[in-house]
């Protein structure tokens, strides 16, 4: 297993909540999240179809709600891939709708500097 | 094969009396109901069989399905039914007349008919309350008028609608039928008629096996549509049986229909799980015309992709034209199936309290 490796990503103020940034780090291509609660980095690879889940929408979504209802929320938290339209909750990386989740890595602030370790 | 310990048949075809209904009805009905006016008839497709079998007469020339006593010593006594759901026939037609009175009155004298003149001759029978789609609130009232009966054992629709029956307009029927804990139950045959969409979905078919075939095309828009608008979200007691509307294209459209969930779940936030779990727990579906693949085994393999055990109930369809007699059904099961499937699941759907005759 080699190290892992702590990679800057941008300066926080240039990464505003709902914005991105993708990476590429030892040939992975990470993509890095302000989710509004926190900076997220998840593998750019969906585990359904190995598409680019990191260029996908980034947004809310409808939560559980009775028939005929729509209840609006998790803005910023929800990752939709761009090829087979499932969602992913960024907070912890789980699929909406299926038990597949995004790989994630840890993600350091530091003096109003993104990093990630790889 | 070892017998089961039990039948019972959940779809069986009387047909009223017609001058007895006409006594249930007061005027501007009645004379309409004599002159032979029988709800909104038929697609007009040729079947060279007939809709009825041509054998189920009695040694004196008698129809077997027009009195509750022929039907009971011809057939249910033949093979050994324990108790058999009454789906009247010469009746459903009335459930997509575009008229909501008469049909809703016509339809309420033929289940006045059966409650009864059918049930108190044989135990066996199990009744149905029949009602249309045209005006929701008569639909209603009906069901209150008999769902308390301890012997209406489920809400009868048919499978052909004027628009789906997952639609909220459907919906005060389902909370009828869960006030009475009565299931819910659709027939096929009106496809095309009156206020019924087309028999495939793509349009209007020119032959009765185009039309027979395609029926299932029915049976797959209304599970569709109940499921994702939230039917037993908004119901959970609701069991909803599909009666004649085929068995082995249901794995194939539960795995297209989690596969979309899991693109469009957005779309019906209340579908909190896989659709196809919903479908398992609610639906059940009757087994005739059961499939006949070349190799029976193939449709056993079908069993295994969904909770066959607990959703499959056998029908007769007796006396139509493609009916399944019991043993017939029993060849295509598999044994560790049996039971559940010829009577255990339909003593559970149907309440039935008191099983009067076991072995």
């Amino acid at each position: 297993m080699s190290a892992r490796s702590e990679v800057f990503v941008a300066e926080l103020t240039d990464l505003p909540v709902g914005e991105r940034r993708l990476i590429t780090v030892e040939g992975k291509s990470i993509g890095v999240f302000n989710i509004g609660s926190r900076i997220v980095a998840v593998l750019n690879l969906c585990p359904h179809a190995f598409a680019p889940v990191c260029r996908g929408k980034l947004g809310g979504t409808t939560l559980p709600s009775k028939p005929g209802e729509f209840v609006w929320g998790r803005q910023n938290q929800i990752l939709r891939c761009p090829w087979h339209g499932w969602e992913f909750d960024l907070e912890g990386g789980q699929c909406l709708t299926d038990r597949r989740r995004l790989k994630r890595f840890p993600v350091r602030i530091r003096e109003g500097r993104v990093y990630v370790e790889v | 094969m070892a017998k089961p310990k039990m039948i019972i048949d959940t779809d069986l075809h009387p047909v009223p009396i017609h001058e007895r209904v006409a006594e249930y009805l007061d005027e501007p009905w009645r004379g309409r109901y004599l002159r032979g006016d029988h709800g909104a008839g038929h697609p007009n497709l040729y079947n060279p069989n007939g809709v009825m079998k041509s054998d189920a007469v009695t040694e004196d020339g008698r129809r077997i399905e027009r009195s509750p006593e022929t039907m009971a010593s011809h057939f249910l006594d033949v093979y050994n039914i324990d108790y058999a759901v009454l789906n009247p026939m010469e009746s459903m037609e009335h459930c997509v007349s575009p008229d909501a009175h008469y049909s809703a009155a016509a339809l309420t004298a033929v289940n006045t008919h059966f409650v009864e003149d059918w049930l108190p001759v044989d135990q066996r029978y199990l009744a149905s309350v029949m009602v249309a789609f045209s005006n929701i609130e008569l639909a209603v009232q009906e069901i209150h008028r008999l769902g308390a009966h301890p012997r209406v054992c489920q809400v009868l629709l048919v499978s052909g609608s004027p628009f789906p029956l997952g639609h909220s307009y459907f919906h005060p029927i389902y909370e009828a039928a869960v006030e009475y804990d009565l299931p819910v139950a659709i027939h096929p045959g009106l496809e095309g008629v009156g206020i019924a969409g087309s028999g495939g979905t793509a349009g209007f078919v020119a032959n009765y096996l185009e039309w027979h075939t395609l029926l299932a095309t029915s049976y797959m828009t209304q599970l569709v549509s109940l499921v994702v608008e939230g039917v037993f979200q908004k119901f959970p007691t609701l069991k909803y049986v599909f009666v004649e509307g085929g068995v082995a294209w249901l794995p194939a459209l539960m795995w297209r229909l989690d596969k979309n969930w899991k693109a469009l779940r957005s779309t019906t936030p209340w579908l909190t799980r896989p659709p196809s779990e919903i479908i398992q727990d609610h639906i059940m579906l009757t087994t005739q015309p059961i499939e006949e693949p070349a190799d029976r085994r193939h449709f056993q393999q079908v069993l295994d992709m969904f909770d066959a055990e607990k959703m499959l109930m056998f029908s007769s369809d007796y006396p139509h034209w493609d009916g399944d007699t019991p043993d017939f059904a029993l060849r295509h099961l598999p044994a560790d199936m049996r039971e559940s499937v010829m009577f255990g699941n339909a003593l559970e759907v149907f309440k039935i309290k008191a099983p009067q005759r076991v072995g």
